[in-house]
């Protein structure tokens, strides 16, 4: 643990060498169960500077700033804060050295002032015999969000304030930290602007902007104008990889873009040889789907044989689409229309009725019962097939035969049938979702971002299983935030922007298009 | 299919051997020094006194498990107990055995049609449903019974109640382990007991996989009112009379047991053999105090103590983000 040091305000016009940086990663790595999360990151944030921070879902953003802010421990590598090492135990110790974290997900709590917000946790510094000198604190509090012009009192309940102001206090509560402990804050900024209007974001830019001088800053974003909007340098990341750092203006968009996806498409990865073309026969017609805020006419066919991409940012709406299309969701206009039937709105037991089967994205709260074994797991909906016999009841021993048989043919690594499901690794309990409805035979397969989450293998896994479910004949509809996914398993990819069918790009398995050319229709 | 890592075997056999063997050694513990200590204990006699004091608790604690399995939980069970045993004193008289019977029933299972509809219709946690309605029947037992026994002259309910017909074990015994051999069966064996641990487990996947979540979790409510419908009727031949304060010890004491068997407050693990095991703890050591003479008030704080050790132990911490 090292000693606190005072940081003065430092005060390097240009032209001098520059002191330490405000931040440096070197040769970071972490590793969860199955999966290297980081390997030897390194980079450097210079004091004052906005850095952005790129990459894929997955490509360890989260995991990083979860390290930088004390609530990760990192297995190997080092930190230096102001050129000084240090070691966080906890995010309490991250903060005494200036780092605070804005989280996507909001961290205040709604139901106390703003002024306790600012200084929840830190309350140390206003306590007098125990008790809160509350005055001090929200004359405190007032100085903070005057000093950085955000216009919030500092009394209002928090849970009253628009969603774009409790993210200015969210980083006046970043600010206040200096007013605690004698540091310049590190602002961590986890996707600020995902929930923000065009509005909210310049306004927020606009005091990001004039706060420059007195703290610096890490942005994450998947907002590639973000970046180029506000960040001075720019790190991208790839499969827990730094691709590179370099300044925002020695690169354009597209540029970046390929730096984050970065990779060789394989075809053999994505098996393109026995991509088949589709049965003209329409599995699925999809009408004018609307839903306020999310879609608006989306419409497609969905044939037998084909597996049809869906591509889009964060916020396109796709995920809205395709639990639409499952029934998990009820759309304010459209129909779903299967062999002449039109599904009722937002009943997944109707869709189950027409065979289509889902995957959803979340598996832990969505796809899986953990604390169930997996022929639980496995035969949730297809208990007809196993209830035979005296008075329809269900059959142990048929319900684990039926497991063990798809266990066999998708190839589960699991101690057996009567396994928690918890205890299996993700591709594993990934395979299981599949099988559920596998089981139940159906003819129309939902997916939402099936790779997630998963280490290469069982990707591997997942991807030739898909290629067997098409050759069948059944129908897949593939949301994907993946793009080389997409493009080679897709026969077409349907691209979303802000809830719209911008493009559909045809991808033959001879003349896969290149990622630039999705990129362009989703951006 | 052998291909497992050894840790992955490891964990699940650790699981399944806290949740079903540390209540089993708590039994064979509690009889071994309470039958070194009253060898009076040890004998048949006492077995059937075990059995009898704790065949109701064994109903509503069985009744809890089907709601405690679902996620939610029932605290109007006691007084449901309490006012179902009152109402079947009230009735037994005029309608004979079976109409007593059909109106305790009928009473509980509307009462959990009741709290079920609250839950799911008007989103209202269950605790605060169930603790309502808890209010709400003791106070309409109350004024029903004046706060006074009610007394009645049939004698086909205590009879049926307290004979027995085979073995030589009190048909309430019976009643009691033959309840549990259906819910277990209803549990693993049935749609419904499927669906119930699905929606503890995981309401989203449940209703991914095509569950009417809203419809089950009623019928978990409705079932569990059932239930104790039943017990209140069999208290009442217990007793021999409806009183308004049978059922005040049962919700406490069916809370414990279900947990201590095994069953996650959090829902989807457990089930009603688990429970059997749970309430034969906490008869046995209620049982065992009388018969050793320790004083009651000492016996409440010993109860408490071995509650929350035995919940210590055998509770899943895996599950849990925060402990509440």
């Amino acid at each position: 643990m090292t000693s606190l040091t005072v940081v003065g305000r430092p005060d390097l016009p240009g032209g001098r060498p520059a002191a330490a940086p405000a931040l440096e990663l070197r040769d970071i790595s972490k590793t969860y169960p199955g999966t290297n999360a980081l390997t030897g990151v390194s980079f450097v944030l210079r004091r004052h500077q906005m850095l952005g921070l790129v990459g894929e879902n997955g490509a360890g953003k989260s995991t990083l700033l979860s390290i930088i802010n004390g609530t990760v421990r990192p297995d190997t590598g080092t930190i230096a804060i102001n050129g000084e090492a240090v070691r966080f135990g906890h995010p309490t110790e991250a903060a005494r050295h200036g780092v605070a974290t804005v989280f996507q997900e909001q961290g205040l709590i709604p139901t106390i002032p703003v002024f306790e917000n600012i200084f929840l946790g830190r309350e140390t510094k206003f306590t007098v015999a125990g008790g809160l000198r509350r005055n001090a604190m929200i004359a405190e509090a007032r100085a903070v969000l005057e000093e950085l012009e955000v216009d919030v009192s500092p009394t209002a309940l928090t849970g009253a304030l628009s969603f774009g102001q409790r993210q200015l206090v969210e980083i006046a509560k970043a600010f206040a930290l200096s007013r605690v402990y004698p540091v310049e804050p590190i602002i961590l900024l986890d996707e600020p602007t995902s929930a923000l209007s065009d509005h909210e974001t310049a306004k927020l830019f606009d005091g990001i902007n004039r706060w420059r001088s007195r703290a610096s800053f890490v942005l994450v974003s998947h907002r590639l104008s973000d970046v180029f909007a506000i960040c001075d340098e720019v790190v991208a990341l790839k499969d827990g990889h730094v691709v590179d750092q370099r300044p925002i203006k020695s690169i354009d968009e597209v540029a970046l873009h390929e730096l984050i996806v970065g990779r060789q498409r394989n075809a053999e990865y994505y098996r393109e040889a026995v991509q088949r073309e589709p049965s003209a026969t329409v599995a699925l017609r999809a009408t004018g789907i609307s839903k306020p805020g999310h879609l608006r006419g989306v419409s497609f066919d969905l044939r037998e044989g084909e597996i049809l991409g869906v591509a889009g940012v964060l916020g396109s709406g796709k995920s809205t689409l395709a639990r639409i299309i499952a029934g998990a969701e009820a759309q304010g206009d459209g129909d779903v229309v299967v062999e002449g039937a039109t599904l009722r709105r937002g009943s997944r037991r109707d869709a189950i009725r027409h065979g289509i089967g889902f995957v959803p994205a979340e598996r832990s709260v969505a796809g899986i019962i953990g604390t169930d074994t997996v022929d639980w797991n496995l035969t949730l909906p297809n208990l007809k097939q196993i209830a035979l016999g005296f008075l329809g009841l269900i059959s142990p021993r048929r319900s684990r035969a039926l497991t063990v048989e798809w266990m066999q043919r998708l190839k589960v690594r699991a101690p057996g049938p009567s396994a928690a499901c918890r205890t299996l690794s993700g591709g594993n309990q990934q395979k299981i979702v599949f099988a559920k409805w596998l089981a139940r035979g159906v003819r129309i397969l939902v997916l939402d971002d099936p790779g997630r989450g998963l280490d290469v293998g069982a990707k591997e896994d997942i991807y030739s299983l898909m290629r067997e479910i098409a050759d069948k004949g059944a129908a897949v509809l593939l949301v994907s935030d993946n793009l080389p996914e997409l493009i080679g398993l897709s026969n077409r990819i349907m691209v979303l922007r802000d809830g719209v069918v911008s493009a559909i790009v045809e991808t033959p398995k001879d003349a896969k298009p290149r990622e630039v050319d999705v990129v362009s229709a989703m951006l | 299919m052998a291909e497992v890592p050894a840790t992955v075997a490891k964990k699940q056999g650790d699981f399944n051997l806290r949740t079903i063997v540390l209540p089993i050694i708590a039994i064979v513990v509690l009889v071994a020094y309470f039958s070194y200590v009253n060898p009076l204990f040890f004998s048949a006699s006492n077995a059937l006194n075990i059995g009898r004091q704790s065949s109701v608790l064994l109903m509503v604690a069985l009744a809890g498990t089907v709601v405690i399995l679902i996620g939610s939980i029932d605290l109007s069970v006691g007084a449901l107990v309490t006012l179902t045993g009152i109402l079947a004193a009230l009735t037994v008289d005029q309608f004979g055995l079976a109409g007593a019977t059909l109106v305790g029933i009928g009473v509980g299972a509307l009462v959990g049609l009741v709290n079920g509809s609250l839950v799911t219709m008007l989103k209202v946690p269950s605790f605060l449903v169930t603790l309502g309605m808890l209010s709400i029947l003791s106070g309409v037992a109350n004024q029903i019974s004046q706060g006074q026994s009610i007394l009645f002259a049939d004698s086909l309910l205590p009879d049926l109640v307290n004979g027995s017909f085979v073995l030589g074990i009190p048909n309430v015994i019976w009643f009691a382990l033959i309840a549990t051999a259906v819910l277990t069966v209803v549990a693993f064996r049935t749609k419904l007991g499927r669906y119930l641990y699905a929606l503890g487990g995981g309401e989203i996947v449940a209703s991914h996989a095509g569950v009417p979540v809203t419809f089950y979790k009623i019928l978990a409510f409705v079932l569990a009112g059932a239930i104790c419908g039943l017990a209140g009727v069999m208290l009442t031949g217990q007793v021999g009379a409806g009183t308004p304060t049978a059922g005040s010890s049962l919700l406490l004491n069916s809370i414990a047991a279900v947990v201590m068997g095994g069953t996650a407050l959090s829902g989807g693990i457990g089930g009603p053999h688990r429970t059997f095991l749970g309430v034969l703890v906490i008869a046995i050591l209620t049982n065992g105090m009388d018969v050793t003479e320790v004083n009651s008030f000492t016996q409440d704080i010993v109860k408490g103590f071995v509650i929350i050790l035995a919940v210590s132990l055998t509770i899943d911490r895996s599950k849990y983000l925060f402990i509440k």
